[in-house]
Parts: structure tokens; sequence; C-alpha cells
């Protein structure tokens, strides 16, 4: 008899297990939107229930979102959790529903949260409080809205993990203070330059122009009481000297291309060569050269600057000849679609080329790009006078301009330098 | 021969020595002696009794200890007895900004220091040009 009654207690106990796991399954299904209508057992019969679509669109929003919902009555207790919630502070749905929300949160923030739920039921407001989940404290928005349900007035509540977000702020506060830290490493690094730049300008000036005076005094007041031998050290000092003022000034010239110059105008290339030439007629007679001027374009650009790209790019076109052969410089304008230069411009007609072409030495064009590095020389002092620094100047002048300089050329058979320059001048 | 009185302000012995080198055989130059920084020459300029005696031409170096080239200038502009004489500024560099600076405080030139013999007669040709 007793035995019989354990089974037949046994026998509903699974039936009202069956029982769960079905209306659990069914209220799974009406969470997730798989249920539009449920058929129930009722007083009269079976009855039909419909959810509404607008409701079902919600349903299925709400529980798919990211961010955790919860419904609270008057009194504080959730009367509805979305699954996201229940996870996020890591218990199982059932456990959460009926519970005080207040719970959930860390001590410290309950007050706050006290603020909000009071605001919340007379206007939408936000507040970040922490809730607790096992040891650990999650940072949260929580976005509180007064909800008008049918028969009763809820507040609804958005829960959004924080976490990522702040530690993204973190990151971020990490990666200001890099900054912040280059940043200050730069405004000293061009402050040393700054400071070498008026170091080169007067200190080191200052004691070579005194052996400029005193090697000439030499060679002009005591010239005839020297040996053959120092006549020649005297030359040589003179001559040395005179190289060392032109370096210190070039390397003066280009440490001042980083200082902020920010005077932009119109230019008008074709009057500014012309001027260039001009400085250039002694050594265009003395080399009996032809310089070709062709009509050049009118760019927005730091005039002072472009004038040193060509005043260097001409010299060095007059300074490189060849001695058997007349110098023939050209500067003209040229086609920039034309590819030669390996360039793909999408804007090209933003830009303009511009040719400067001479018949003298040439180069190895492997050398092509390093000839443009600071004190780069392809050839011996003997032969040619120069810093190497004229080029590197051409260069970041043109870098400044947000333009390129492409070299071309083959040993004796001339050097071409094309600059490519947008017209409008791109502030940073 | 007008003889022009010219005092040189500068703080460095060689070129004081340039200085009276070059421009001592001039006949139309009297050099005065030279003082080392802008307060030396105010102390020396305040010393001269007559206004007829003070120099026809002040000419400066930039860097000086104490009181430099152009606090000189400025000094000299902002006082009614000297604001009248000339004043020049020669310096071994000049840049644009120094020959703007000086300019707008009343240099008359602002010149790089020379080399040689002739660029140093040059230099002092330009200057009497402006007395």
């Amino acid at each position: 008899m007793e035995r019989a009654a354990t089974d037949v207690l046994l026998a509903e106990i699974d039936a009202l297990r069956a029982q769960l796991v079905e209306a659990n399954e069914t209220l799974e299904a009406i969470r997730t939107g798989q249920v539009d209508a449920l058929v129930v057992q009722g007083h009269h019969g079976h009855e039909l229930y419909t959810l509404k679509t607008a409701d079902h669109a919600y349903r299925v929003f709400i529980e798919q979102m990211t961010e955790g919902a919860v419904t609270l009555n008057s009194s504080g207790l959730i009367i509805y959790s979305n699954f996201r919630f229940a996870n996020l502070v890591g218990l199982p749905l059932s456990n959460v529903l009926g519970r005080e929300f207040i719970n959930y949160l860390t001590p410290e923030c309950r007050k706050d949260f006290g603020k909000l739920f009071e605001q919340g039921w007379k206007k939408s407001i936000k507040g970040e409080v922490k809730i607790t989940v096992g040891s650990t404290h999650v940072p949260v928005l929580l976005s509180v809205n007064r909800l008008e349900l049918e028969d009763e007035i809820a507040l609804s509540i958005i829960v959004t993990d924080l976490s990522a977000q702040k530690e993204n702020e973190r990151l971020l506060q990490i990666k200001n203070e890099q900054l912040e830290t280059l940043n200050q490493a730069l405004i000293d690094s061009n402050h040393d330059l700054q400071q070498f730049a008026s170091v080169a300008s007067h200190d080191l000036q200052e004691p070579l122009r005194k052996i400029q005076v005193f090697s000439k005094f030499l060679k002009d007041r005591s010239f005839h009481e020297l040996s053959d031998q120092s006549k020649q050290y005297v030359d040589k000092i003179i001559s040395c000297s005179l190289r060392m003022k032109i370096l210190i000034i070039d390397i003066l010239n280009y440490s001042k291309l980083s200082a902020d110059d920010e005077h932009i105008e119109l230019v008008e290339l074709k009057h500014l060569v012309e001027e260039i030439i001009d400085d250039f007629d002694l050594k265009i007679n003395e080399k009996n050269a032809i310089v070709e001027l062709g009509s050049l374009p009118i760019v927005e650009g730091n005039k002072g600057q472009l004038r040193q790209v060509f005043y260097n790019l001409i010299s060095n076109a007059l300074k490189f000849s060849l001695p058997d052969k007349p110098t023939h410089v050209s500067i003209t304008v040229k086609d920039l679609d034309a590819g030669e230069l390996g360039l793909s411009l999408s804007d090209a007609d933003q830009y303009c080329r511009i040719s400067i072409k001479d018949n003298g030495i040439g180069f190895d064009e492997q050398y092509a790009s390093s000839i443009f590095n600071l004190f780069e020389k392809l050839n011996p002092k003997s032969t040619f006078e120069g810093s190497g620094i004229g080029l590197a100047i051409a260069k970041k002048i043109i870098d400044k301009h947000h333009g390129l300089i492409i070299a071309k050329s083959a040993v004796g058979r001339g050097a071409e330098f094309n600059i490519v320059l947008p017209f409008k001048y791109r502030r940073q | 021969m007008n003889v022009k009185k010219i005092i040189l302000v500068e703080d460095d012995p060689d070129d004081c020595e340039l200085f009276v080198t070059f421009f001592s055989p001039r006949p139309d130059v009297q050099l005065l002696p030279a003082v080392g920084n802008g307060l030396e020459l105010i102390k020396f300029l305040d010393g001269i009794k007559t206004d007829a005696a003070l120099p026809h031409l002040i000419v400066l170096d930039q860097n000086m200890p104490m009181m430099n080239g152009r606090q000189t200038l400025q000094f000299l502009r902002d006082h009614q007895r000297y604001a009248r004489i000339p004043a020049v500024i020669y310096s071994t560099y000049t840049d644009t900004s120094l020959i703007a600076d000086c300019k707008k405080l009343g240099a008359r030139i602002v010149a790089t220091k020379p080399i040689d013999d002739e660029g140093y007669q040059k230099m002092m040709d330009d200057f009497l040009a402006v007395i």
C-alpha cells in the first residue's frame, strides 16, 4: 500500500516535471518571439491568447539586445528581467525575478540608486552605478524610465555594461598620457634644435670669422715673409674657413625650416625663377650657359622657401656641368599624366609638374633618392664644392608643401629634377 | 674735412682692435675710446657736458653682456638727448628677425661684420652716409 502510494506520488512528480519543462519551453518560446499565440485550457474550454505584433517585436528586441533590461514595481522588486541582465549578475533568471533590484548593487552606490529610483517615476534619468558580480564589481549605466503598463505603473531600467567602455577610457587615458609625453619630447627636441641653431648662428660663427679675418691679415700683411709651403697653408686655412662658413649657414637654413613658417601666398613661379636666373648672371656668362625658361604656373606656397628650392636646383644644374660641353639648363612645365615618374594621382589636375633639366655630369640612378639625404655627396670635394645640404633643403621644403621631388639621371647624360606641387597649399 | 666722431660699443677686444686697425688711418673718422656694453655707453654719454661734444655715430655690437645692442637702441630711442644720434648695429650673424627688430628700434643700418679691409671700409662708407 505504502509502496503503491509512493509509486503514485513519483508518477505525479514526473508528470509535474514534464509540465514544468513544457511551461519553461513555452516561456522560452514566448521570450524569444517564436510564439505568436497560445491556446490554454480555461474554464470555458480552449482559450486563444494572441500576442500583439508590436509587443512581439519589442519582446524579441529586448531579449536579443546586449543590454540588461529589468522592470521594477513600486517597491523596487524585479517583475521582469531579460536574460542578459541575469547573465550580467551571474544568476539564473528565476533567481532574479521577485528580488529587490538594489540588492545587486554595491553598498556604496545604493544611495545614488535611491535617488534614481525616486526621480525615475517622474522623468527619464540616467546614472552610473556598480553591480556586484561574485566578488567583482561591474560599472553600468542605468537608463531609468517610467513605464505605463495596462494595470500598473512600473519602472523600466536598461542596464548598460560599461566595463569595455571604462577599459577603453582607461586605455585612452594611458594613450593620451603617452601622447602628451611624446609631444613634450618633441617640443623639447624642437627647442634643442632652435638652441642649436642659435649656437650655430652666433657662437660658432664668431671664432670662425676671427679665423677668416686673421688668416687674411696673414696673407695681406706678412705674405712675403712666408715660405712657399706656408703660403699654401694660409690659402688652405682661408678656403677651409670659407667652406665652414657656408656649411654653418646651410645647416642653419635647414634647421630653420623646422620652425613654424606658415606664411603662405600666391607665388608666380616664372617671376621667381627669372629673379634667380638674374642672380646667377655672372656664373651663366662665365660658363656660357643657355638657360631656357618656359611658362610656369602660379602656386600657393611659402615664397622664400620655394625660391630656395629653385635656387638650389638651378645652382646644381649650373655647377655639375661637363667641361667640354656648353651648359644647357631648362626649367619647364611637363605633363603630369605621362606616368614616366611612376606616379598615379587620382587628382592629377590639382598638381603641376616642373622639370629642371641639365646636360651635365648626371649621376647613377641608384642614388636617385639618397641624394636628398643630409650631407650626401656623390662627387669629391676637389671637383665640386658643396655642403651636401642643398638637395636636403629642397626636399624638406617640397615635403612641407605636400609635394614630391623626383630625380632622374644617368652618368654623363645630365640630370632632371621633377617637382610635383599642389596648386593649393594644404595647411596642417 | 668734416671729421665724424664715432664711438664703438663692443665687448670683444679683437673686434675693438680691428676697428682701430682699419679706421684709424681714415682722415674722415675720429674714433672715440670704445666701451664694452650699453651701460658703459650710457655712463660715457651722461658724462659729456655739451651736446656738441656728443658722438656723431654710435656703432653697436649686438651680443654684449649686461646690455646688448637691441636694449641699447631702445634706451637711446627713449631718451631725447640721445635719440637724435644715429645708431647702427653690426653683428657676426644677421638674420631677418634681428634686422627687423633693430630697424624697428631705430637702427639706421644693420650690418654683418666684415672679414677684410675692403669689407670694413665699405661698411664705414655706408655708416657715414646715414649721418
